[in-house]
């Protein structure tokens, strides 16, 4: 018999392969929004999914890898009560939830994407054991 | 990202289209700061077609506002999607602009 509740294994799962480049995340945004509407999110909460995601995204494309080339891997997958996305890097160390809460509204630019994330997320976990970085966004299913 | 530009009654009014994202926010960024160069006073920014925006979107309207300011100028911003306009509201941001629902609407308040 399947194994239920929490502990039980994802009820699909992708993994997403880019390139750190601007150009890729409204492809990502594309086939996350994809996955949502799989996963039975409503309209409002996928959106602010995707939102958190992208920033995630660009944070590593911006700090983690600094411009330049690099390979992000994404791992989507989707449980019974949540969806966890897992960002995993090889760039330069860095931690986003350690990034001091912006001042709201903002004065200046910059400083909204982690605020996005937190606000947006349920946990947002930080690893840098190891070489690069791995960042872990949840999202719990009412 | 598509940017359609025009003129009417003093106020350049930039029109966009797509996604405002990391990747296309420089573009805005560029065409905004052409108009600061050319001192111009009054911009209106339609977001109608405008189905997304991030934090890259955001600080590029962030940095006008504070530079307009600095001039005296003022900038508003129409036609907010219900999913662009919760964006704003999460950063408290339409605390600070004048988000307006409609062209009409904005060119009443430039020339008020």
């Amino acid at each position: 018999m399947p194994e239920k509740g929490n502990n039980a294994g994802p009820r699909f799962q992708e993994t997403v392969v880019l390139d750190s480049e601007a150009k890729q995340c409204a492809p990502f945004r594309e086939k996350l929004r994809a996955l949502l509407i799989k996963a039975a999110f409503d309209d409002k909460t996928a959106g602010g999914i995707v939102l958190a995601a992208d920033e995630a995204l660009t944070n590593i494309i911006r700090h983690a890898y600094g411009g330049k080339s690099g390979r992000v891997e994404i791992d989507v997958r989707d449980f019974s009560d949540r969806m966890e996305i897992t960002f995993r890097d090889h760039g330069q160390k860095f931690d986003p939830t350690q990034l001091p809460e912006p001042e709201l509204p903002p004065t200046k630019g910059g400083g909204l994407g982690v605020y996005f994330m937190k606000q947006l997320m349920d946990k947002v976990e930080y690893d840098g054991k190891g070489p690069g970085n791995r960042l872990v966004l949840t999202k719990f299913k009412k | 990202m598509k940017i359609d530009q025009r003129q009417s009654n003093n106020v350049d009014i930039l029109e966009l289209t797509g996604e405002l994202d990391f990747h296309s926010s420089p573009e805005l960024r560029d065409r905004l700061q052409d108009l600061l160069k050319k001192q111009a006073g009054k911009i209106l920014i339609n977001l109608k077609k405008v189905n997304y925006i991030d934090s890259s979107g955001l600080a590029t309207f962030v940095e006008t506002l504070q530079k307009m300011k600095r001039m005296n100028g003022k900038l508003v911003l129409t036609d907010l999607a219900p999913a662009v306009r919760s964006v704003f509201e999460i950063a408290k941001l339409d605390q600070i602009f004048h988000l307006a629902a409609s062209e009409q609407e904005a060119l009443t308040a430039f020339a008020g």
